[in-house]
């Protein structure tokens, strides 16, 4: 905004101060200019070439095909979808694991941030570097070591059962609901973390303190200071992690079983097992509308955070 | 003198003997730093581990620990498990530099621009595949590509199309974030003392990107490594990656084999990471100071 401002402004002025060689000169730069903005705009044009073919059109060839029919456009897909035993209560399914898990997430997530960064002790530098090591994580491999930890014969099981002395080992949760928001929480939850973090690393401490001297307690000072100012990044990080926890498919894939299907498991099932790929691509069109939404809520909020932060 | 004065300005609470009012608070902090600490390594460290423990345990199953150790389930990779792994190298590889090379592309275009008009429409595109699930945007490729007019869905390059998709909004955001205000200032400067603008971009912009670059293709590469919902929608028949063939073990219950091969995998991704990115937290934290 500024710079087209003053490129408008200052030939009007110089215009005037300037002698009859000198408008030759600002013609000329005025045409580079122009120039320089028409190749601006052609450079953008090929950027949407290249992107075409690996972005918008296969979601376009997607959408098509979920809405055509035998005789043009029509819904048939999406009623074979919804109506296919096995997936009937898909979206409810989907939605319960999501907030069970990205609920829960959230929650630990803040909880766990704050305590990082309020109450610091040798060694956080190292784990938060290690917390960002997670993301490239592989998401199937954290629900795998889980069974290791605690399957039905895995380690904490037996641990429990040595300590009190049990029959049987006690834990049996893993391959079912239990197992995949307990997944889910565990790797999504430093994607809360760091941006809760970073949002605290932006927080004017002076201002905690002198709530602190003004006696306001610990929970005030949390609940009315540090909440609303940190509030854009935790918002902006819980958002990311409902998105993620939703697209999620490595977790169900190891731990979900036959009764467990959440959406993007009942269209692979759909595209690859029944290799019906109208009805996967109406499921994922369903799909594709709800994690769109929430994308470009986490667009919105993330970028009023960043603005708020300057 | 000067400790005498403290003493008797400031009794008691700097002396030798803290009343229990101010003891039991600090106990309680450490205990609650202590905690967090246990939490932590035990949620996110503890997986980890595990991984690297099942892969040279001789049998692991009802009991605490492993019994015995071995690295027999190494020695027993077959050359389908070679072949994965060679198969994820390249495509991560290619990957992780066509994604930087567009990122970088998409980055140096969109500088300076408000974000609005065609800035902003090919901002959200480049971005857009951050939000998509990976299984919807693997069925969308596969549709678009599984026969004519252009049918690639018989060799690797649409598992490289998905995955680059996957990767480029990390990539671009990577070397986004390194075109600081400080760099456009230097562009202006090289520019003003005569540069044409390729000589600009080669000789002041891409060094100062160095470690941007770096942090990207590390990252698109640890992320083609790991991917998994897309590929396995669109892998063509002997081109399974690394987590393909890992979930396929786990599925039929080999679980020790499969985590020697995710051992493989996380070694490989991590070894590329650190020699990709050594050099990047310091350059980065002195570029931000």
């Amino acid at each position: 905004m500024k710079n087209t401002m003053s490129s408008l402004l200052a030939p009007k002025v110089s215009d005037r101060v300037l002698p009859q060689g000198g408008t030759h000169a600002l013609n000329a730069g005025r045409r580079a200019k122009r120039r320089s903005a028409l190749l601006a705009n052609l450079n953008l044009a090929a950027i949407v070439v290249v992107l075409g073919p690996l972005i918008i059109y296969p979601l376009l060839r997607l959408i098509c095909l979920s809405l055509s029919g035998t005789h043009g456009l029509s819904l048939q897909a999406y009623q074979t979808f919804f109506s296919n035993p096995e997936t009937r209560g898909v979206i409810g399914t989907t939605l319960a694991i999501l907030f069970a898990s990205a609920g829960l997430a959230s929650i630990l997530g803040v909880l766990i941030a704050a305590l990082l960064f309020f109450k610091p002790f040798p060694g956080v530098r190292l784990l938060t570097r290690f917390l960002e090591l997670f993301v490239a994580f592989p998401s199937f491999l954290v629900a795998f070591t889980l069974i290791f930890l605690y399957g039905s014969q895995g380690s904490i099981g037996i641990l429990l059962q040595r300590i009190f002395h049990l029959q049987q080992a006690p834990l049996n949760f893993l391959f079912g609901s239990g197992g995949v928001i307990l997944a889910e929480v565990i790797f999504y939850t430093p994607f809360v973390v760091r941006p809760t973090l970073a949002s605290f690393a932006t927080l004017d401490m002076r201002l905690l303190e002198a709530a602190r001297s003004l006696g306001a307690g610990l929970a005030m000072v949390a609940w009315r200071v540090v909440l609303p100012m940190a509030w854009p990044g935790i918002a902006a990080g819980t958002i990311l992690c409902f998105l993620l926890t939703l697209n999620e498919f490595g977790i169900l894939l190891v731990l979900g079983s036959a009764h467990l299907v959440t959406l993007p498991v009942a269209i692979y099932a759909a595209a690859t097992v029944d290799l019906d790929l109208p009805t996967a691509a109406a499921g994922a069109v369903v799909m594709l509308l709800m994690s769109l939404t929430l994308y470009a809520m986490y667009r919105r909020v993330s970028r009023r955070g960043s603005r708020h932060g300057r | 003198m000067d400790v005498d004065l403290r003493t008797r300005v400031l009794p008691a609470r700097r002396g030798r003997w803290m009343p229990a009012a101010r003891w039991v608070p600090r106990i309680g902090g450490w205990s609650v730093a202590g905690l967090t600490a246990l939490l932590c390594i035990f949620l996110f460290v503890l997986p980890v581990m595990v991984v690297a423990l099942s892969s040279v345990a001789e049998h692991w199953s009802g009991t605490i620990l492993p019994t015995g150790y071995s690295m027999r389930w190494f020695e027993r990779l077959g050359s389908d498990d070679w072949d994965a792994v060679a198969t994820s190298l390249e495509v991560g590889f290619s990957v992780a530099l066509l994604g930087t090379a567009l990122g970088l592309w998409i980055a140096l275009s969109l500088e300076g621009r408000d974000r609005r008009g065609m800035g902003a429409v090919v901002d959200a595109l480049a971005m857009m595949p951050n939000g998509l699930p990976s299984v919807v945007l693997g069925l969308a490729v596969l549709i678009a590509y599984h026969k004519k007019p252009l049918d690639i869905s018989g060799s690797a390059a649409i598992v490289m199309l998905v995955q680059l998709a996957l990767v480029l909004p990390f990539c671009y955001r990577c070397c986004a974030s390194a075109l600081r205000p400080e760099l456009q200032i230097l562009r202006e400067a090289a520019a003003s003392l005569g540069a044409p603008p390729a000589r600009v971009l080669l000789r002041v912009v891409l060094p100062q990107m160095v470690p941007a670059l770096r942090a990207s293709v590390a990252l698109g590469f640890a992320l083609s490594l790991g991917e998994l919902g897309a590929t396995l929608t669109v892998y063509p028949p002997g081109f399974a990656t690394v987590p393909i063939v890992v979930v396929g073990e786990v599925e039929r219950g080999y679980y020790l084999p499969a985590s020697a091969l995710s051992l493989v995998l996380l070694a490989v991704s991590l070894l590329a990471l650190c020699l990709i990115a050594a050099r990047m937290p310091g350059r980065l934290s002195q570029s931000k100071s």
